[in-house]
């Protein structure tokens, strides 16, 4: 029998023990990711002292599909619910408002990192592999350091929401939880920010030291939005209107440093204004803007911390794809690289 | 053979020759790719997806020179670039197109982004120096094809996985060279120690300039010349920027440069746990 999967090895005359033997081809034709050649007017080579290689992309774009800028927004908003959650728990003493509130965080929690993870697991190319994420520790891969504080936040969150409410010592362990989880959930906010910025992607790499800063806000400004739409009770809402003015106005500050760094090499900061990811990118920033001039406006109405939700949870969301396309945007240019990498 | 050996690679032989008697001598086995040499004839993609099985491409015409691999990726570990430049051939200012040609394949870099960035340790070091995927480890999280500075590594959408050139490790393991080194036929692609590929591309260098090619120079030989990736085991002589052969000017492994992320990370993060123990303290009056 012959293979037809683009080998043509006739299994009669040859075995398929090769090191590429292995790799599963489903549909020859349409799953390989090669990079597209466009039509071209003049000889390519003659691009003078900007040349490229016939205008292809000299990186490969993620592979990612839009699972894992949804992870970043759920995974960023569980994280920062956690920590605000273990903040209020320490704080809320007999309060019965803010247990609950802190109950509600918590929650939160719950449910953005267990949906997040489910996400990140249907991302991968062999989900029933996911575990394979916990058989090392390696402190250069933000990704494996971000598997182990995931493996701690989702469950030391769980069982903050489980035991909480308990009387003895189930209590005290899910108030132990509850602190635990607030540590995790920092860096869970956070260290999808590091993840991005540890790659070669141009735009990424422009705005590292500033990208932490912007995802955690963001983080923040998704759970005190969520927070809003869902939570009543004045001494809660308070506390929401401090944390989420201080997330959105950090936020908009972040990715404003972040589109200056990218700018200190003019082709590197075009996705951040130009075309589709471009008005992604500003869409958020305006709906982030408009989140926190509402939030500022006084007066506890309902209605009003409502639309502030709603725009927040948009903003950041538009920020989460943004940052995801702008990353194709830029791999695809490979004078982004050659312009960063020759300072130009 | 010997004959149009130079004699400064002939003692680059003899001191391989001696050094083989060495218990200890160096395991680091790399490619010196010359391009210079290179006719373009794409042997090396063909030995190289006939030894590992690999599916093809999808064979289609790209309309760039003969060029119709178009970039290395997860099933084509070998890809021969042709670069047409415009040439002036007469005093009267008459052009015509010259040619160059490079085989390129993984830098298997002494600072893997790929290695370094892969979270379930399913790249490895071998013991001969090069950057292996394990295929029963790798769960295809796709971090490795950002994290690569020259775009090498992908992840084949059907199959799930990150595949790459593992420089024949299962040639080398039986004392063989890899199929596209084996297949050259001029010679473009060598295989060896690396430290005595990077004596015979310094002297190919040193020739090359002695007959007034004074473009060429090595790319990726040494730590000195890229310190971003600390040098690569498979290096290149080019002759004109590295941009032409679509390779970069400075790449640098992502992790070496994130110590500024993960400062700005813990700032964010203690800024953060402050920002919501204030709010959560500063409500504590409030009375319902």
């Amino acid at each position: 029998m012959t293979h037809s999967d683009g080998r043509d090895i006739d299994t009669a005359m040859a075995t398929l023990s090769g090191e590429g033997a292995q790799q599963v081809v489903k549909n020859a034709r349409e799953s390989l990711r090669q990079a597209q050649p466009k039509p071209w007017e003049h000889i390519p080579g003659s691009g003078g002292e900007d040349v490229t290689y016939y205008g292809l992309p000299m990186l490969k774009e993620s592979v990612w599909s839009i699972d894992i800028p949804i992870y970043y927004f759920l995974g960023g908003a569980a994280g920062a619910a956690m920590t605000l959650g273990a903040a209020v728990q320490f704080a809320c003493g007999k309060s019965r408002e803010l247990r609950r509130f802190s109950e509600i965080c918590h929650w939160t929690g719950i449910i953005g990192s267990t949906l997040g993870a489910a996400f990140l697991i249907h991302d991968l190319g062999r989900p029933e592999r996911f575990l394979a994420m916990l058989r090392v520790f390696r402190p250069t891969s933000p990704m494996n350091v971000g598997a182990w504080i995931l493996a701690g936040a989702a469950p030391s969150a769980i069982a903050t929401g489980m035991l909480i409410h308990r009387d003895g010592w189930m209590g005290a362990v899910g108030e132990a939880a509850g602190y635990v989880s607030g540590v995790f959930g920092a860096g869970l906010a956070g260290y999808t920010g590091v993840l991005v910025s540890n790659s070669a992607i141009p735009a990424w790499i422009a705005g590292r030291r500033w990208m932490p800063v912007l995802f955690m806000a963001s983080g923040a400004t998704t759970a005190t939005s969520v927070l809003d739409l869902f939570y009543e009770g004045p001494a809660g809402s308070r506390i929401a209107m401090l944390f989420g003015t201080a997330a959105r106005s950090v936020e908009v500050a972040a990715a404003v440093q972040v589109e200056r760094a990218a700018a200190e090499v003019p082709i590197v900061a075009e996705p951040f204004s130009r075309g589709a990811t471009g008005a992604l990118w500003k869409a958020a920033g305006a709906l982030t803007a408009a989140s926190l001039a509402l939030t500022l406006v006084p007066g506890k109405s309902r209605r009003k911390r409502q639309i502030a939700g709603v725009l927040g949870i948009a903003g950041s969301l538009a920020l989460r794809f943004a940052v995801h396309y702008i990353s194709n945007a830029s791999a695809r240019e490979p004078r982004a690289s050659f312009h960063q990498q020759r300072k130009k | 053979m010997q004959a149009v050996l130079s004699a400064g690679e002939a003692q680059a032989l003899e001191r391989r020759a001696a050094r083989e008697d060495t218990p200890n001598r160096s395991p680091r086995k790399g490619f010196f790719t010359d391009t210079t040499i290179c006719i373009g004839c794409k042997a090396c993609e063909v030995a190289c997806k006939q030894w590992n099985q690999l599916p093809d491409d999808g064979l289609y015409f790209s309309g760039m020179s003969y060029d119709n691999t178009v970039a290395l990726g997860a099933s084509t570990w070998r890809h021969v670039a042709f670069i047409e430049r415009p040439l002036t051939i007469a005093p009267d200012g008459a052009t015509d197109v010259s040619w160059l040609f490079s085989s390129d394949v993984c830098k298997h870099c002494a600072r893997a982004g790929c290695l370094e960035a892969c979270p379930t340790g399913a790249i490895v070091r071998t013991e001969f120096d090069t950057v292996y995927v394990q295929p029963d480890i790798c769960n295809g999280c796709g971090y490795c094809v950002i994290n690569c500075p020259f775009g090498v590594i992908d992840r084949r959408q059907d199959d799930g996985r990150a595949w790459k050139c593992t420089m024949c490790y299962d040639r080398l393991k039986d004392d063989m060279q890899p199929a596209c080194a084996k297949a050259c036929p001029t010679d473009s692609i060598r295989f060896g120690d690396l430290d005595e590929l990077r004596e015979i591309a310094q002297l190919r260098v040193s020739r090359l300039q002695e007959h007034g090619v004074d473009e060429a120079y090595l790319y990726g030989a040494d730590a000195a010349s890229q310190p971003g990736t600390e040098g690569l085991n498979a290096f290149f002589l080019l002759v004109d920027k590295p941009e032409a052969y679509n390779l970069p000017p400075d790449p640098v492994a992502p992790a070496k440069r994130v110590k500024d992320t993960w400062k700005s990370f813990a700032m964010a993060a203690v800024g953060m746990a402050a920002m919501a123990l204030a709010s959560a303290l500063s409500s504590r009056g409030t009375r319902a």
